[in-house]
């Protein structure tokens, strides 16, 4: 049970970390004076859900995939560990530190008053998002090829 | 349009983020390539990823805090860091992809 609930807490936490990254973006774009408390706090709130997202998915991978790993590699999609779990595994790092990063980038950038300072902020959500569709892709592959593995049992 | 320059943090830790993430890639390059490397990961906190990944957050915080202190990003503007930053990721990116492709097509 404790398998299946962290591995739905790091999905969880990642998908938010990814949502919130989407609203930065917005936020961001339509930079006020009124709205710069709001942008403050989701840069710490994103940094937040992916620091969650990579401790609980790391004590999941480390206690917990080993047996996973097992299953996929007696399956028919072994390449979905060997490539696409290798990827993410290391990729999730690179997710990490511009998440960490980001809060002090939006910290610096107050109060967004030109374009290019609303550019970092932007960037930086924009990466954020896309690495982070990427680890969703991944998990989605990896996941399905569990299934596949166990029905070939 | 004049880009503005950054203050110290925001370009000591932009750096740090572009250190990082290139750095992330060489260590999966060396760790891959040499079972040494890879051996003393395993030995170093029980599983490579735990190393891999303490090693990555505490230089990006070290160096960070170095970075500012010695304000080496003051010429650094926001568009500048941005183009440093996305380049990086990219980069490492795409190495570690590359890197791995040969295992797509490998059988288990």
């Amino acid at each position: 049970m404790l398998n299946q609930v962290t591995m739905m807490l790091h999905v969880v936490f990642g998908i938010l970390g990814i949502l919130f990254a989407v609203a930065l973006y917005v936020d961001v774009l339509n930079a006020s004076e009124r709205n710069l408390g709001r942008v403050k706090m989701t840069g710490w709130i994103i940094a937040a859900c992916m620091v969650m997202s990579f401790v609980i998915g790391g004590y999941w991978y480390v206690l917990y995939y080993p047996v996973h790993r097992s299953i996929i590699m007696a399956g028919p999609w072994p390449w979905a560990h060997k490539y696409f779990m290798e990827l993410k595994e290391h990729l999730f790092l690179t997710l990490l530190i511009l998440s960490l990063y980001l809060p002090v980038a939006v910290h610096n950038s107050l109060p967004l008053g030109t374009k290019n300072t609303r550019r970092l902020i932007l960037g930086l959500c924009a990466l954020i998002v896309l690495l982070g569709l990427f680890m969703e892709l991944s998990g989605a592959i990896i996941g399905e090829s569990v299934k596949m593995g166990l029905s070939k049992r | 349009m004049r880009d503005t320059k950054m203050g110290r943090m925001g370009a000591g830790f932009g750096l740090s983020v572009v250190v990082a993430s290139l750095l992330n890639a060489l260590i999966v390059l060396v760790k891959e390539t040499d079972h040494h490397v890879m051996s003393a990961f395993k030995a170093a906190l029980g599983h490579h990823w735990v190393t891999h990944g303490a090693i990555l957050i505490v230089l990006f915080i070290i160096l960070g805090f170095v970075f500012t202190a010695v304000d080496i990003g003051k010429r650094f503007t926001f568009g500048t860091m941005l183009k440093c930053i996305v380049w990086s990721v990219i980069i490492s990116s795409a190495v570690i992809a590359v890197f791995l492709l040969p295992n797509l097509k490998a059988g288990g």
